[in-house]
């Protein structure tokens, strides 16, 4: 894991990074880099132990996990996963899978009409272009949950109410912007030398985009999926909302409710469910985390 | 026009599916719920498809904004309120900032475990912010939490966290800080990395000091990317609900304009449709001031976008 | 194979005012042709390229490849081929992929492509690299595989934007040459555009010179040299510049420093017949010598002395008038003169003078 990570942080900072002076040059004393190794350790702890102390907690049963003296390890099971996962405490699975589908499908759409959108925007000076790139910016700042009654109306004349289509297309909405904006920086860095080079090779400026822009803006892709799946996998009011309030059609996000109960959280439960919540954003965060830093700086500073 | 479409069609054809959605999903709404501030609506007076009944909700003018304005304990103590929303706001943004810069720029060293620090100090990105918060939670929790157990265990004082007080607040900023941190810091080290390198070779020539070459090229340098995350993070973290929502539930002493909006929404047997709407547009236009100034402050300085 | 024509093509960019980039351009490239368009940056030679590969608007006038208007034809409706100063390769791909690219588009079996692309990588010395992706090759190779893209689909016209810009100057020169004879071997219609008027007097069949966007002249680079339309295109053209000074005219002839240059029956009627009192009057560096303590000649003080082995470029200042004017000339290299020296100058043939109108710059001399 760090050696991917540090091979291509080298990779990136290109090849006078590696000259052997630079490097002599670059030798920190004994006390800097103790003191620098120190405080990285100390933002590293912080950043993982909540995420770890869920972790030892998801093994727990619920009466020790509130214990007034707690240890890494008492009375530690699977009994928690194996609760949550076979469905006792609601349809998990069901759950599971609804939201697999919601954020691959958001993340699938959010995607494909931003990259559009951004490479318009790139690329092409058109009436309407500062208006829509203005638009994105204030639809940030409206609390969109406060929509939920005419989206609720909107999207019951559409035929989407209680549909997986309608809540996808709400989280698209919220998505959408931000990943704009990334997009545009990125495709601003690919020289259009490229699309004129196409042009000539014979493509359509749809033909350009599609076979060209896309494959060398994958980096820019792949943060851009992230954010969208993220913002569609941990969603909790729209998907009470929008979706049907049978067992079966719920996200994980609005299932999970079901631990936290008025005065008794389960503890224990809780945790192992969030646990495997996690799971596949984490696995979504790890394929991407290489083109992270890329990515959003180029997004961020043309945008 | 002719003309104009064959220049602009391909532009138009790739743009349409985010203008028809937008159009309908936030435009549309967005226009309603202008509509509703002007109305009494809220769960007696919506229409009801299920229980077949017609909308009684009337237009009410501006009472809904006299209501909320004038500051009133009813209404959500809307100065009040702001203030707290203002000091959760800058705070969070501020310690982002800074704690994202710090980082970004021990990352941006060459030094083994490099990678593996970064994978580390993201990580709090990549969970979904309901765990994280809930997780937070839990180590707050004032009886069984890990965080009073170490303090107790040195003797100091064992607070409630989360509970009716002002320290409330400041724990659910700790928390949306320990969130907001690695998107900040992420997005700065690549701004870092894009600083060509002959600047601080050229200002070693020239016999800058490490905090001189901080000062006059690394920020300097940071600016365009610096200017664009604050804004967002201003935006972001006015209108971010679920960080407070999650942690604290509803509880006066956390309660910024949009939580207020939400719990106006949301509970209580009235769901006051049309309060919540009103915060809503007083939001909105509160960021549309801030956007408008905060741009021109940047372009006075010379950033053009 | 095919002519190109611009027929009063303009390229108008919108703004206060509006930028004729290329204004009124009338010009035409016969089939086989080897054209080179030079220029100062920003002459509109790059749009007027652009232009022609459909990547820029046509405001005015048209554009005709073959005798068929393109003026509206999209890039790839065209039959045409492009070398960009970036080279623009793909990164993606392969140099093969890179290169069979165009035909993949157009549904050439691909076999047939590889084929293709063997035979270009074979003539530009590409086979080991066909695998590589362009990251991986230097800057030269890069530079073949921009022309072996080219190649390879048999356009009618290849344009070419300053290809060769972004190679050491030791490889300009050499690639100078092979994609002369490659132009030559394969007889393609060719439009080169580069700033550098070495590459274009070296490579061109004919030249033609652009500033601010309007065409000054077009022809042979001898013609170009020995005959310069106006005195843009004089000093424009030849390294050194020509020697170009506005000086008075007597009955006899010009009047430089110590020095009456005689002008022709011919040219001193054209400039009393224009009113001039005075003309604008060049001569090349090596039109001039020095000349030996008896003879007349202009009063030089030696600035400078560029040695180049075979010549030397002496640079020094003459009085003209009140001002110190400055002055090249080309001496033996074996025996120049010395910094701070002081030289008589004079010209080695009378009959190789310039003279231009002093406000329009047109030529006189017949």
């Amino acid at each position: 894991m760090s050696v991917d990570a540090a091979a291509l942080q080298t990779a990136r900072t290109g090849a006078g990074a590696a000259a052997p002076t630079a490097a002599r040059r670059g030798r920190r004393s004994r006390l800097a880099s103790v003191g620098l190794h120190a405080a990285l350790v100390t933002a590293s702890f912080v950043a993982v132990f909540p995420i770890f102390w869920v972790l030892v907690t998801s093994f727990k049963p619920d009466a020790r996990a509130v214990s007034p003296t707690p240890r890494l390890v008492d009375e530690s099971s699977v009994d928690n996963y194996v609760d949550v996962l076979s469905g006792a405490r609601g349809d998990f699975l069901a759950w599971f899978g609804n939201s697999v589908t919601i954020a691959g499908l958001t993340t699938l759409l959010g995607v494909f009409v931003s990259s559009t959108t951004a490479y318009a925007v790139s690329r092409f000076r058109f009436p309407g272009r500062r208006g829509l790139m203005l638009t994105f910016l204030v639809m940030q700042m409206f609390p969109f949950a406060v929509l939920i009654v005419p989206l609720y109306n909107i999207l019951l004349a559409l035929g989407l109410q209680g549909r997986s289509l309608g809540l996808v297309l709400v989280y698209c909405t919220t998505a959408v912007p931000f990943c704009t904006y990334m997009l545009k920086g990125y495709f601003d860095t690919v020289p259009t030398d490229i699309d004129e080079a196409g042009r000539v090779d014979g493509l359509s400026p749809f033909g350009v985009f599609w076979r060209l822009v896309l494959p060398l803006a994958r980096p820019g892709l792949a943060v851009t999926a992230f954010y969208s799946f993220i913002t569609a996998w941990g969603e909790v009011a729209f998907a009470s909302a929008f979706l049907s309030a049978a067992d079966g059609s719920k996200t994980l996000s609005v299932g999970l409710q079901v631990f936290i109960q008025q005065n008794r959280t389960e503890w224990g439960h809780l945790a192992a469910a969030s646990v495997l919540v996690a799971l596949p954003a984490v696995a979504v965060f790890y394929l991407v985390q290489r083109f992270l830093v890329g990515g959003l700086a180029d997004g961020a500073a043309k945008g | 026009m002719r003309a104009f479409l064959a220049r602009h069609w391909y532009a138009y054809a790739m743009v349409l599916p985010v203008v028809v959605v937008v159009g309908a999903l936030v435009l549309l709404p967005l226009a309603q719920g202008l509509y509703f501030t002007f109305t009494n609506i809220n769960e007696a007076t919506i229409a009801n498809p299920v229980l077949d009944r017609p909308a009684s909700y009337e237009f009410v003018g501006l009472d809904n904004y006299v209501n909320v304005l004038t500051g009133g304990e009813s209404y959500g103590a809307f100065w009040s309120t702001l203030g707290r929303t203002l000091i959760w706001t800058f705070g969070c943004v501020l310690a982002h900032y800074a704690i994202g810069l710090g980082l970004a720029l021990l990352l941006n060293r060459r030094m083994r475990f490099r990678g593996l620090y970064r994978v580390l100090l993201i990580l709090p990105w990549a969970v979904p912010p309901f765990i994280s918060v809930f997780a937070w939670r839990y180590l707050f929790n004032s009886q069984f939490g890990i965080i009073n157990q170490a303090l107790g265990a040195l003797g100091l004082p064992t607070p409630v966290w989360l509970g009716q007080s002002d320290l409330a607040l400041f724990s659910v900023m700790v928390i949306n800080t320990w969130l907001g941190v690695p998107f900040m810091m992420v997005t700065l080290l690549g701004g870092l990395q894009s600083i060509p390198r002959e600047l601080y070779e050229a200002a070693e020539m020239d016999g800058a000091s490490a905090w001189q070459r901080f000062r006059d090229i690394t920020l300097p340098g940071l600016r365009s990317v610096s200017s664009t995350v604050v804004l967002l993070g201003v935006i972001w973290t006015f209108n971010l609900f679920h960080v407070i929502f999650l942690s604290t539930g509803q509880n006066p002493h956390t309660r910024i304009l949009v939580t207020y909006s939400f719990e106006r929404f949301f509970s209580g047997a009235s769901r006051d449709y049309a309060v919540a709407s009103t915060y809503g547009v007083l939001i909105l236009s509160l960021l549309l001031v801030f956007v408008t100034i905060y741009r021109r402050a940047m372009r006075r300085q010379g950033e053009v976008w | 194979m095919a002519e190109v024509a611009y027929v009063n093509a303009s390229r108008v960019f919108p703004g206060t005012p509006p930028v004729r980039a290329v204004d009124n351009l009338e010009l035409s490239v016969a089939d086989g042709e080897f054209l080179v368009l030079v220029g100062p940056s920003g002459s509109g030679k790059s749009t007027a390229l652009r232009m022609l590969a459909g990547l820029e608007d046509v405001d005015e006038g048209a554009i005709t490849i073959g005798g068929k208007d393109v003026t509206n034809t999209p890039p790839k409706g065209r039959d045409i081929a492009m070398v960009f100063q970036s080279y623009a390769l793909y990164p993606h791909m392969t140099v093969a992929e890179n290169m069979g690219f165009a035909l993949k588009l157009r549904g050439v079996p691909k076999a047939q492509i590889r084929e293709k692309v063997a035979e270009a990588a074979r003539m530009l010395d590409l086979t080991k690299y066909l695998d590589r992706k362009p990251k991986a090759l230097s800057g030269g190779q890069r530079q073949r595989v921009a022309m072996g893209r080219a190649i390879v689909r048999e356009p009618s016209v290849f344009l070419m934007d300053e290809p060769l810009s972004n190679l050491d100057a030791k490889l300009r020169v050499e690639t100078r040459a092979n994609i002369a004879a490659l132009q030559q071997r394969l007889g393609t219609t060719t439009i080169y555009v580069t700033h550098d008027q070495v590459e274009a007097m070296t490579m061109g069949h004919r030249v033609a010179v652009l500033k601010d966007g309007v065409l000054q002249q077009c022809a042979s680079p001898r013609e170009l040299y020995d005959r310069p339309a106006n005195a843009f295109v004089a000093s424009f053209i030849g390294s050194p510049a020509m020697n170009l000074k506005t000086v008075p005219l007597t009955a006899e002839g010009a009047r430089l420093d110590g020095l009456v240059v005689p002008l022709s029956r011919a040219a001193l009627d054209g400039a009393a017949a224009e009113g001039l009192s005075e003309v604008t009057f060049g001569v090349r560096p090596e039109s001039l010598r020095l000349a030996s303590a008896d003879e007349d000649g202009m009063e030089m003080t030696v600035e400078l002395v560029e040695e180049l082995g075979a010549d030397a470029y002496v640079y020094g200042s003459v009085r003209i008038g009140e001002h110190p004017e400055r002055f090249i000339v080309r001496v033996d290299g074996r025996t120049p003169p010395a910094f701070g020296q002081q030289v008589k100058v004079t010209l080695r043939d009378a009959d190789e003078v310039h003279l231009f109108h002093p406000e329009t710059g047109l030529r006189l001399s017949a």
